[in-house]
């Protein structure tokens, strides 16, 4: 930035910060970046308004993806939501509608995204626990009961076993008459992140990969609107990642992604503009906002250059955000209301599409309904009384953050370089070189932290003798029996022959790599369980158990 | 040079949850305060726990979890220990654990639990004070 | 203390197992225990396996012990990591990799840290051995911290040394750098589904076959597919075993590691003699002589 500065002030002012004291805690983000007192047109060499920021809806989309943004459009409000049966959950998603939020997201308990019945005797104590237990095309029935899917949009986090739910969403959508083509949700089905980071592992990397893009494929020919994988750095930063390398993770696993669609014989532009992100909102605002608006220059950048899109749909980088759940505390629990306070205005800063906003009580149990009313109440403030929807990227042109940006960009190109030599994505899984650098950052953290120059209110400063405990949601343990019960009388119900055909045909379909969407599709409608199906792809694929670090 | 010989804990995820930040940066303190750590991996069954401590000759047990499963999983490996002869293990939960359950922790026998936002100082300096009941 | 252990391991009481080898590994009553268990029963195969960072050898140890269960072999596992030098710590993983059959009385798995710079497996290694053929195991794997330094002494306490590789994309092979073929007994050519794996095995056999060379199998295996581990078993079978001879080595290594223990425990003893050889009393291999005097009394 071609500024003119006077010299003689900039000196003066140089003086006065050498003659005063250093910080007392490190000046670093909560990445371990160091931060200079200061940012001026010094830092911002050779910086071009119009090829580095330009405007928003425009290439390279450093301001935003629209032209008017969150003053034209508020992002969607899209609190997660799931626990103990479908019809539970059922209705705490009308709950969610009644106070107005406008989008719908789905929790799944950890045995269903680890691809296991409810029966399964490794499913002891977690049924319904962490989200909502989806055995069959049944317990989907329910969860969308009364629930018009045609106008509100619906997430689904699952990941391992994505193929199959989707299989039991369109199936249940379809028999309930709604058009596949008008349809929208996002399926965040992104494994490559389970391999780094999150762990919901069941198939070895490569017919992992292969089953996500069977649904990128068959939504881009049948379900126009869907967004069939939310590549997602979310879970990579909660291991303890640093911003950069969450950055520079996810967008690899985009490019991966797009590799083996390609190979499909796709164009890029059937289905590159239906790849969404999650990304994660962290404490550190300034760095938060840097990465976000990275994240789109990157990708616009290697989509138009290097894949050839042509369509600018395709270039754009559209995310979800989650306040970082790592960063809540169980000591002084409501001051988690603060943290996810300034974490969401960082990720509305940085122009995100939607946002979940964590409760404070997440720590310790599924949040209450109280604590989900304020969590929602946070985004509600922050969208209609702080103002800051007024203009686009009220931050663009601030020396630091276009610093921070111009730096997170370089810094993510070289981990691009570093994963093209260890072999590319799979080759770098294979050398475990994503869970060593996460791992690495975890505990650089860590010992910032025990040496006391990185600060927790409440629980390394400012602690309180005698807390009082928040109420909490308690699962009722009846819900695992209730469960097991209704997954009974289905097996006891359904066809046998129209459960080994069909997931005969399953089998069939991996071994001769064909999309598996439509087989998946039949085994739904037979009632074919989520571990039952799993098994037969198993059959083809193999496992992938305990080769974890 | 019985004083000295580093005590071994071994480091447990059971269930299903695959959150293991914790019990990583909780194994790379240890051995650098120098522990010998055995970290079996994810998914442990509590039988399969119980099998890697006797195996092991292990001093202390550190059981991780986060998906608030501790009373159904923790009670299990306990009676699991004793039923193997290895009582004389002590056990330690980290995680994510609420207030109220702590004490119903230790009445099972657990001696210590650590929550978030432990300084790893603290599980160090508690596993040196105690030693080991396995090689008293 | 020790008199109950021992009986109890006669009884093949797992914990009087996991027990001795504790005291073992800690260099405690060595004499004692080595009277007490004899000389190595000869019949049980000792196979290590060694090879680089990153080739798989936890994964293709753990494999192999699947295949021996099925075969209805018991196997014992001894899986050395490296301990830190400057505060003795150790994170053993080897488990993560290897197979958890916690119903199975037939197979063992021990993890051991390996002081650095000794070498490639931990301290006492060749007692553990002898205890675990005497517990009854019929084959006895030894998982090495990794390959390089150390080796010599891997191919005295095994039977059969296998070495792993794997496919490498760059022109110089590090294994052909480091000599480590000289070692091996049996060659396997590691995470064979990978692109390369022919040319690997083709180059490593070409090397092999220089004038002079011993007879070496070379074969491929892929812990993930399951291919080629019969055929690596059968090659391991047919390979000439090498700890057969008892000659006086290792005695002499057993000497050594009790006084390197003795040193230890009477370091402070030592201190005057450390002090008059700093201050120049005595030359080094007087100081030696006095210290080794020392440690025999």
């Amino acid at each position: 930035m071609a500024t003119a500065m006077d010299r003689k002030l900039w000196a003066r002012w140089q003086e006065e910060i050498e003659k005063s004291p250093p910080p007392e805690l490190p000046a670093t983000t909560v990445s371990g970046v160091a931060i200079d007192p200061l940012y001026t047109p010094d830092n911002l060499d050779g910086f071009d308004y119009d090829t580095e920021l330009g405007y928003p809806g425009q290439y390279p989309y450093t301001r935003g993806v629209h032209a008017t943004m969150h003053r034209g459009r508020l992002w969607t409000m899209r609190q997660f939501a799931g626990f103990g049966t479908a019809r539970q959950t059922n209705e705490r998603f009308k709950f969610l509608v009644d106070k107005g939020q406008t989008g719908l997201s789905t929790a799944f308990d950890l045995p269903t995204l680890m691809g296991l019945d409810s029966d399964d005797p490794r499913s002891l104590g977690e049924v319904g626990r962490l989200g909502v237990a989806c055995d069959t095309i049944d317990d989907m029935r329910q969860l969308f009961d009364g629930i018009d899917i045609e106008k509100l949009s619906v997430s689904m986090t699952i990941n391992a076993p994505a193929a199959i739910v989707m299989a039991f969403y369109l199936a249940n959508a379809q028999d309930r008459g709604f058009d596949w083509r008008k349809m929208r949700g996002t399926i965040q089905n992104d494994t490559l992140k389970e391999f780094h980071a999150q762990n919901e592992i069941y198939f070895p990397p490569e017919p992992s990969v292969k089953l996500a893009i069977d649904v990128v494929e068959f939504c881009a020919h049948h379900v126009p609107q869907w967004n069939p994988v939310s590549v997602s750095g979310y879970h990579i930063r909660e291991a303890g990642s640093t911003a950069v390398q969450e950055l520079a993770f996810t967008l690899a696993d985009g490019f991966h992604y797009i590799d083996q669609t390609l190979e499909r014989g796709l164009d890029v532009d059937q289905f590159a503009g239906r790849l969404s992100f999650f990304f994660n909102a962290h404490n550190d605002m300034f760095e938060e906002i840097a990465k976000y608006r990275a994240a789109r220059v990157l990708w616009a950048d290697r989509l138009r250059n290097h894949y050839g899109a042509k369509k600018e749909s395709s270039w754009k980088l559209r995310f979800h955000a989650q306040t970082a759940g790592c960063t809540l505390q169980d000591k002084q629990p409501e001051v988690n209301l603060i943290r996810v306070a300034y974490q969401a205005m960082a990720a509305v800063l940085g122009g995100c599409q939607s946002l979940h906003t964590n409760s404070m009580d997440e720590t310790l149990a599924l949040p209450s309904e109280h604590a989900v009313t304020l969590a929602l109440r946070t985004q509600q403030v922050l969208a209609y009384e702080t103002g800051v929807t007024n203009t686009v990227d009220p931050l663009g042109g601030s020396y630091f953050v276009e610093t921070l940006t111009r730096q997170m960009s370089e810094e993510a190109r070289r981990y691009f370089e570093r994963i093209d030599e260890l072999g590319g994505m799979l080759g770098a899984i294979d050398r475990g070189f994503f869970r060593r650098e996460i791992a690495d950052a975890a505990f650089a953290f860590q010992r910032e932290f025990d040496a006391g120059h990185k600060l927790v209110v409440g629980v390394n400063a400012f602690q309180e003798k005698d807390e009082k405990p928040l109420d909490i949601l308690q699962i009722d343990l009846a819900v695992e029996a209730e469960q097991v019960a209704s997954l009974n009388k289905v097996k006891r119900d359904r066809s046998a022959a129209d459960l080994s055909r069909t997931l005969d045909a399953v089998r069939r379909a991996a071994e001769a790599e064909e999309n598996l969407l439509p087989s998946l599709i039949d085994a739904a409608r037979a009632r074919a369980t989520v571990g039952e199906t799993m098994h037969a792809l198993a059959d083809v694929y193999g496992r992938c158990e305990g080769a974890v670090v | 040079m019985n004083e000295q010989a580093p005590l071994r804990i071994v480091l447990a995820k059971v269930g299903l949850d695959g959150h293991d930040r914790g019990v990583k940066v909780v194994s790379r303190a240890l051995r650098d305060a120098g522990f010998h750590v055995i970290y079996p991996g994810l998914w442990q069954a509590p039988e399969a726990v119980v099998r890697t401590v006797g195996d092991e000759d292990a001093d202390w047990l550190g059981i991780s979890l986060l998906s608030g499963t501790h009373l159904t999983l923790v009670p299990r490996i306990i009676d699991l220990l004793k039923a193997a002869g290895l009582d004389h293990v002590g056990v330690l939960v980290g995680g994510i654990i609420p207030e109220a359950d702590i004490p119903k922790l230790h009445e099972m026998g657990v001696s210590r639990v650590f929550g978030p936002g432990t300084p790893m100082t603290d599980i160090i300096t508690y596993l040196r004070s105690e030693g080991s009941r396995t090689h008293a | 203390m020790l008199s109950d252990l021992l009986a109890r391991l006669e009884e093949k009481d797992r914990l009087a197992l996991a027990r001795l080898l504790t005291l073992i590994s800690r260099g405690e009553q060595l004499p004692e225990i080595s009277s007490a268990i004899g000389t190595r029963n000869e019949t049980t195969p000792v196979v290590a396996i060694t090879g680089n960072a990153g080739v798989g050898k936890s994964t293709l140890v753990g494999k192999l012990a699947e295949y021996l269960r099925g075969e209805d072999k018991s196997v014992a596992i001894l899986a050395c990591d490296p301990e830190s030098p400057l505060t003795g710590g150790a994170l053993l993983g080897d488990r993560i990799r290897m197979p958890s059959r916690p119903d199975d009385a037939g197979l063992f798995i021990r993890s051991l840290a390996a002081a650095s710079g000794h070498q490639a497996v931990a301290e006492h290694v060749d007692l553990m051995i002898r205890l675990l053929a005497k517990f009854g195991f019929d084959v006895i794997l030894l998982e090495t911290v990794g390959a390089g330094q150390g080796d010599t002494a891997v191919r005295e306490l095994a039977d059969v040394v296998v070495l792993l590789v794997q496919p490498e994309s760059g022109d110089e092979l590090q294994w052909e750098k480091a000599g480590l073929l000289e070692v091996a007994d049996v060659v396997v050519v590691h995470k064979a589904d990978l692109a390369g794996a022919e040319k690997t095995e083709g180059q490593v056999k070409e090397l092999l076959s220089l004038p002079g060379s011993r007879e070496i199998a070379v074969l491929r295996v892929s812990s993930r597919t399951g291919q080629g581990f019969e055929a690596l078993w059968e090659a391991v079978m047919a390979a000439p075993r090498r700890g057969t001879t008892l000659d006086g080595r290792q005695l002499l290594r057993l000497a050594q590691q009790l006084l390197a223990d003795r040193y230890r425990s009477r370091g402070a003893a030592a201190g005057p003699i450390i002090d008059r050889w700093k201050a120049h009393q005595l030359d080094e291999s007087q100081a030696a002589e006095q210290l080794l005097d020392l440690l025999v009394r």
